[in-house]
């Protein structure tokens, strides 16, 4: 075989995998599947949890001998891009890049990886804490004795998922833990997204936990699971940028205003094909970030890969989602078209693991870094 | 004859590589303006013995025959080195039309003069009113006996005052009933009474630019290229190529590590502003070359490139501005100054480069004839 030969063949496996999993979203029910999860107070469809992982979707970067199908986060950025198309509610890029993330790499042999590979469960990941002013701050969580006493922020899946993979402080250092949702002592904050969904505010009084992992490599292994976590959620805005482009060219193309489809005025043809140049490049080097990852293991390269994708996706996504309310005009408003749930999940997306100009800080330093080695 | 697509892309860049950095004059490295013949006239010999004039012409005709991803990587490295692509308009326009649709005797009389620059080639296809809207032009070629008698005016006919001869597009029925008909494509000497030629003075003072004026000046009947009333359709068949390479990166790449190394000459990134600024239009020029990537690839595998090819120049040429204008900020109170600015070791004309930007969102179709295109032909969105 030839090196294009293999190219190839591995961009096959890709469509396959985009085709499956864009049918198998679609037969769900698209994104009215979305709205009606979000009118009914948000959280996710546990049966289509299960459905995603009979496809494959959750250990698809799992390595083969962990039990996935080891397809690298190239694969599941195509995952990613069709969960944004539909803003699936399903904690899809949180299992695979965080908490499949985590455990592959602290405790692949944990029996929790088989249940969330499989579906059976999902666990939310606990890692950033809020400083007295609202901002992120140090970890101050603590974990001693089998007991976590603090709390910790923005835990994307509070609502839904089984338990907790808890970063926590202890003597020696970093640990990580995990607590059931019902544990005694632990109090779940939900703040409402944008989207629907809730971030959960955890505090915990005594509240018992299981060791998994303890030291460096805790900390180590999560901020590489947080770096391919960013760069899934990059895959997903470009996912969801791409689908709010076609239901804003769908809309200009049928709506009329002095009796001609406004799609036919050249300001609104320009600003269309603006949005479209701009997502064609998001998702060129958000794929191109991603494929890159998969042939690199030094975190210090990961890194800015990872940051350069999400700084993209998050200028454009930011940029077609609220251009797509202004073409369609006083409805782009309304809570009856399907725009402003674009426009509300690119919200909490963006805000997710860092905005655009966050991204391009780290992404320049590292550059910087580099720079100043060599 | 080498066949060189029988050659890895690596060999084959490698290959490239090494004449460039061997034989390219120094001095003639990055040139900022459009070179006269005679000041690369040198390096125009060598190529020509070395047989690789015209990179994407048929060996039959004295080309090297590069299939298309061999050409991209031709033209990569020529860029990369800095490599003036000289007087290249007979080699890029004309001489590929006369292989198409040229007649045997056209063929062997023009093509080896167009490689060996015996005839150097100006484009005449813009007028005053017809500049993106081409079809509208009104330059007319009457046939009188043996002759075409052209009469009117052409326009932005880069280094016509450093040609010898003119292909142009030609109204030879004015009856026609839609305006895309009724235009040939026709080629005739300058040096003639009757053809004037008068240069425009670009913003940044070169000449580059000039209008070239038809008072019944006279082309043998035998130089009409293809079928008459037919130019139209044969200019527009050959212009896929040229629309990737208009879209390739190198000209936003060259301008920001030039933008980089002066910047940090001069201060620049202390400004915590700047340094967003300047990852931002970093990012645009890396994201732009993976979305370039995947149009090469599409090249590489024998496919024909849609208009979706149009999004490469638009993002890039805007791009490449931005970039320019970044320049022109961390110089500062030098931003208005003509010339090199020396900074540390390096020397950087900044005015050059803004200049040098302004015209590539307005040549090869306006911006805005990209976006009307991409929105009609990729987006459908209706007329």
């Amino acid at each position: 075989m030839t090196q294009t030969d293999i190219l190839s063949s591995e961009q096959e496996d890709l469509r396959l995998l985009r085709e499956s999993a864009r049918t198998l979203f679609e037969r769900a029910g698209g994104s009215d599947r979305a709205r009606k999860l979000r009118d009914a107070g948000g959280g996710f469809d546990a049966e289509m949890v299960r459905e995603l992982a009979e496809a494959g979707v959750f250990g698809v970067a799992v390595p083969e001998d962990q039990g996935g199908l080891g397809m690298g986060l190239a694969a599941g950025g195509v995952i990613a891009e069709e969960v944004g198309r539909v803003i699936a509610p399903e904690p899809v890029v949180l299992t695979i890049g965080l908490s499949l993330g985590l455990l592959r790499r602290l405790c692949p042999d944990h029996p929790k990886m088989a249940q969330l590979i499989g579906g059976e469960i999902s666990l939310a990941v606990a890692w950033q804490e809020r400083g007295p002013g609202g901002a992120p701050a140090d970890a101050t969580c603590r974990y001693a004795d089998g007991k976590l006493t603090g709390g910790k922020a923005w835990v994307v899946g509070a609502t839904g998922s089984q338990g907790f993979l808890v970063v926590a402080e202890q003597d020696e250092g970093p640990v990580l833990v995990l607590t059931e949702a019902d544990a005694d002592g632990l109090v779940i904050d939900k703040r409402t997204q944008a989207d629907g969904s809730s971030s959960g505010e955890l505090s915990f009084s005594g509240t018992p936990a299981a060791e998994l992992a303890r030291g460096d490599a805790v900390q180590a292994a999560l901020e590489e699971a947080v770096v391919d976590t960013t760069a899934l959620a990059a895959a997903e805005l470009v996912g969801l940028s791409g689908r709010a482009i076609e239901i804003t060219l769908d809309y200009i193309k049928t709506r009329e205003q002095f009796d001609k489809p406004i799609g036919s005025f050249q300001v609104i043809q320009h600003r269309a094909v603006d949005l479209n140049v701009m997502c064609e490049v998001a998702q060129a080097g958000v794929r191109a970030a991603l494929a890159q990852m998969d042939s690199e293991t030094d975190p210090k390269v990961r890194t800015p890969i990872a940051s350069r994708a999400k700084a993209r996706a998050v200028t454009a996504a930011k940029k077609i989602t609220r251009d797509a309310i202004q073409l369609h005009g006083a409805v782009g408003y309304t809570d009856e078209f399907d725009i402003g749930l674009y426009l509300n999940r690119a919200l909490v997306l963006s805000a997710w693991l860092g905005d655009d100009t966050y991204h391009r800080r780290i992404w320049f330093e590292a550059r910087e870094a580099e720079g100043a080695a060599q | 004859m080498t066949d060189w697509n029988a050659m890895s892309d690596a060999e084959f860049r490698k290959e490239v590589r090494q004449f460039f950095e061997a034989e390219y004059p120094e001095e003639l490295r990055h040139l900022p303006h459009r070179p006269k013949f005679a000041e690369i006239e040198h390096w125009h010999r060598k190529l020509h013995a070395k047989g690789w004039v015209a990179p994407a012409w048929p060996a039959e005709f004295g080309g090297m025959g590069l299939n298309a991803a061999k050409l991209l990587i031709f033209y990569e490295e020529q860029q990369r080195w800095g490599v003036n692509r000289g007087r290249d308009m007979g080699v890029q326009m004309v001489g590929p039309l006369i292989i198409k649709f040229g007649t045997r005797e056209q063929k062997d009389y023009w093509l080896p003069r167009i490689l060996s620059c015996e005839d150097i080639w100006c484009q005449g296809y813009s007028e005053p009113g017809a500049g993106s809207d081409l079809a509208n032009l009104r330059t007319r070629a009457e046939i009188d006996g043996d002759d075409f008698v052209i009469n009117g005016q052409k326009i932005w006919t880069t280094m016509a005052h450093d040609a010898t001869h003119i292909f142009m597009l030609v109204r030879t029925d004015p009856d026609a009933p839609k305006k895309q008909q009724g235009i040939s494509f026709l080629l005739a000497p300058m040096d003639q009474p009757g053809v004037d030629v008068r240069t425009i003075t670009t913003l940044s003072g070169e000449t580059e630019f000039c209008e070239v004026f038809f008072d019944n000046a006279r082309t043998p009947r035998e130089n009409l290229v293809g079928e008459l009333n037919k130019g139209w359709t044969m200019a527009k068949a050959l212009l896929s190529f040229e629309r990737i390479f208009i879209g390739s990166p190198s000209l936003a790449q060259n301008a920001l590590g030039q933008l980089e190394s002066f910047a940090r000459g001069r201060g620049a990134f202390d400004d915590p502003v700047f340094r967003d600024r300047f990852a931002q239009a970093a990012l645009d020029v890396e994201d732009h070359a993976a979305l370039y990537a995947r149009f090469a690839d599409q090249l590489k595998r024998g496919e024909t490139l849609g208009a979706d090819v149009s999004m490469l120049k638009i993002w890039v040429t805007e791009c490449f501005q931005r970039i320019t204008e970044l320049m022109i900020e961390a110089a500062g109170p030098d931003g208005g100054t003509i010339g090199p600015l020396q900074v540390g070791n390096v020397s950087v004309d900044v005015l050059s480069s803004f200049y040098k930007a302004r015209p590539t969102t307005i040549y090869g179709g306006s911006n805005e004839i990209q976006r009307n295109i991409l929105s009609k032909a990729v987006l459908g969105l209706p007329g």
